[in-house]
């Protein structure tokens, strides 16, 4: 038996090897692609509208793609240990980059006439200015990226081993499998344990300090313009004054010929195939895309269907820790370490709770997957409310069903849409585990009929990369479409009212 | 007759032994303006708070026509700095709050509330929302949102400070207008201020607080003939007589 723990902490000793290195170079890329891009114009117009659309993408399903290229070019565990962290990085980046980015954007512009006047040069300027302003943010969503990254960490491990020419050989997920593998109920049991432990430390010891130092440079002149910014995460920096409408536009047109690209790289791969492939091939492609939307209808309902479940859960829980139980920090202590639980290590779990229904599995999955990141949402944009909006409640008795209906219900709407875009892009990305997951030599513990999840699974089997390549393409338009004519017009609508 | 009691308060925050406020006492008769006025960090905000229910006194008590003040009644009612509107209602709407907990038909309460705007001169603006209005604007709607209950006490937070000097003048001025009125109107408003020509322009009384610990260092009564000559001998000598008690 303890021979069994040492082997768990030796193997999550490995996966947060691989999460650190992939936390540490997050935050360089972030930290200088954040303020070059709050600096540069030109390089905002490039990088944001890419950055808009790489965070709404369920990028987890784009592993298997990952694998193929790291291994090919790198040899033997390197490669597979290198898509990994890869993976890590492309689900930490964004928020980092956007967090950066709003905080040096929205340093009082004294700082940049002082250091003009001061004649500072690039380097000091970064030294004394622009990364100390950054760092408060960087840790603020820090977190964030971390418990997204233990969630594609857990997952690709996972994932990887069911491949059996590309599996890593040490780490949590492994654990996991193994367990689910062999029925193994103490090592799984182990596991949970040794991952909390893991989860609780690293934020005691390594975020509460750096938080702690981080926030030494809270400059306290963004309180009152962060009142006006409103980030966007996964769809667009919005900025509430009309004044900034050009350059609103210059984003638009930016986003515009970025899904320009897009289409032309799909309308040429499709010319491409369609130019020396004989008619069969077209007719495969047919019937591929016939099979791509059913199952990515299939997927939506479960997905959506999860999604308002999230709502009827975290906003009476959002509601009740910001403005009832006066505790917010302790809140989210707990708050941030469940959520740092990916859904995936829990999955052999609930597959005995469900037993045997996979719908029931993975609406659960995708339940646990997005409930979090709308939660964060709503908690971190209710700090923007009037300050003293307890003493307005107080002063005019706005109690019960009034307090519910005037300012609760209505202050948490901004916090559900950002929420909704993050939320719903993190369900797309738990679909490749909720839909269809199997440990390894042969033994399958859920397995919905149809749905994009399985799809992908089925095609990653067969090698067929064709077929991944058109499921993947449908899945993607499907999200940016709805990001652009759902919510990104709800969040216009809103955002005027509320910033 | 005396409407309001103001006596010993005292307060120091949780876990500290500093005293903020020592032994505050004041009193005004009804239809008194009063000013209350101190160098910044004294502890004037936290004061008013005290008088509004918001925050619990270290010691002494407040009296509203013989009735004691011990949490948020709706006889007071409160004007904030930073105007502390709801974003996400129509200016309507944000007044309408101020008689969410009265008991009265929803044509009454908006009928009511449309009344109040008029009066503060933000007709045409009921439905558009609180952050297309200027800071003048929005506080034109908190203070319709005090006045709309009719409360007896109003307490004013520096309402003017968030605003530049013109707009604060004529806002001034459409108060003082609109506190004319006694038959609508409360029998007492106190109103916290760092700006000493503002106090006198606008108060009967003015208390003049010390730093920390802070008491009552003197309390001015103004007799000076409304509408008031911010340019006459009168009012400058008063200007002059409390600005060296505020900084003697």
């Amino acid at each position: 038996m303890l021979s069994m723990i040492f082997s768990v902490i030796l193997d999550t000793g490995y996966s947060w090897a691989r999460m650190l290195i992939a936390l540490a170079i997050s935050m360089v890329i972030g930290l200088f692609t954040g303020i070059a891009v709050a600096r540069s114009r030109i390089l905002n117009r490039l990088i944001m509208p890419l950055v808009d659309v790489l965070q709404t993408l369920p990028i987890l399903a784009f592993f298997p793609f990952a694998i193929y290229l790291f291994v090919f070019y790198l040899p033997g565990s390197i490669g597979i240990n290198a898509a990994v962290i890869f993976l890590i990085i492309t689900s930490m980046l964004w928020n980092l980059i956007f967090g950066v980015y709003q905080a040096v954007i929205s340093l009082p512009s004294e700082y940049g006439e002082l250091s003009r006047i001061a004649g500072l040069n690039l380097y000091q300027r970064l030294k004394k200015i622009f990364v100390p302003a950054a760092l408060p943010r960087l840790s603020e969503q820090m977190s964030l990226s971390w418990a997204i990254g233990l969630f594609y960490l857990v997952t690709s491990e996972i994932f990887s081993t069911g491949t059996k020419n590309y599996a890593v050989v040490h780490g949590i997920g492994v654990e996991f499998v193994r367990a689910a593998a062999t029925g193994n109920f103490y090592l799984y049991v182990y596991s949970i344990i040794v991952f909390v432990m893991f989860v609780i430390a690293t934020r005691l010891l390594l975020f509460e300090g750096f938080d702690r130092f981080a926030n030494r440079f809270y400059i306290n002149e963004y309180k009152k313009r962060k009142r006006d910014r409103f980030t966007f995460n996964g769809l667009s920096m919005k900025f509430s004054k009309f004044k900034i409408k050009n350059k609103d536009l210059l984003l638009r047109v930016s986003r515009y010929v970025v899904y320009v690209i897009i289409a032309a790289v799909i309308a040429f791969t499709a010319i491409k195939l369609v130019h020396f492939v004989n008619i069969s091939l077209a007719y495969t492609l047919i019937k591929y895309e016939g099979y791509s939307v059913l199952s990515l209808a299939f997927s939506f309902l479960r997905v959506w269907g999860a999604f308002l479940a999230i709502l009827l859960v975290s906003i009476p829980l959002s509601i009740h820790v910001i403005f009832l139980s006066k505790k917010i920090k302790k809140y989210m202590l707990v708050f941030q370490i469940i959520a740092s639980i990916p859904a995936t290590i829990l999955l052999p779990a609930i597959a005995e709770v469900a037993y045997g229904n996979s719908n029931l599995l993975a609406f659960i999955i995708y339940f646990l997957s997005g409930l979090w990141y709308v939660i964060f949402s709503i908690v971190a944009t209710t700090k923007y409310l009037p300050s003293n909006i307890d003493e307005v409640k107080r002063i005019f008795h706005l109690n019960g069903i009034i307090a519910w209906k005037k300012i609760y219900l209505k202050a948490v709407i901004p916090g559900v849409i950002t929420g909704a875009v993050t939320g719903i892009a993190a369900e797309w990305n738990a679909s490749i585990v909720a839909e269809y997951f199997s440990v390894g030599n042969g033994k399958v513990l859920t397995s919905v009929s149809v749905g994009m999840g399985k799809a992908l699974n089925v095609a990653l089997a067969d090698g067929n990369l064709l077929l991944m390549g058109v499921l993947l393409a449908n899945m993607v338009v499907m999200i940016i479409l709805i990001n652009y004519f759902v919510w990104r017009r709800l969040y216009n609508k809103v955002n005027s009212v509320y910033s | 007759m005396v409407f309001l009691k103001v006596e010993n308060i005292k307060f120091s925050y949780p876990k500290s032994s500093v005293t903020i406020l020592d032994n505050i006492s004041f009193s005004s008769r009804e239809f008194e303006f009063i000013s209350i006025i101190g160098p910044s960090g004294c502890g004037k905000s936290t004061l008013l708070r005290i008088m509004a229910g918001l925050i619990g006194a270290g010691g002494g008590r407040i009296f509203l026509d013989n009735s004691r003040v011990a949490s948020p009644s709706n006889k007071i009612s409160f004007v904030f700095q930073d105007f502390a509107l709801l974003p996400w209602l129509s200016n309507l709407e944000n007044v309408k709050l101020g008689l969410a907990s009265k008991n009265m038909r929803e044509e009454e309460r908006e009928r009511i509330s449309l009344e109040m705007l008029n009066r503060l001169e933000l007709t045409g603006f009921e439905d558009a929302y609180p952050n297309v209005l200027s800071g003048g604007m929005k506080q034109r709607v908190g203070l319709a949102r005090a006045l709309v209950s009719n409360p007896e006490l109003l307490l004013m937070d520096e309402p003017f400070s968030s605003l530049d000097e013109l707009t604060a003048n004529s806002l001034r001025k459409t108060v003082i207008e609109v506190l004319k009125d006694r038959k609508a109107l409360p029998k007492s408003v106190v109103m916290v201020s760092h700006n000493i020509e503002e106090a006198v322009e606008m108060s009967d009384k003015v208390v003049v607080l010390s730093n920390k610990p802070t008491y009552v260092k003197k309390i001015e009564t103004i007799e000076i003939k409304r509408p008031r000559d911010k340019g006459s001998r009168l009012f400058r000598k008063k200007v002059d007589e409390i600005y060296s008690i505020f900084a003697g």
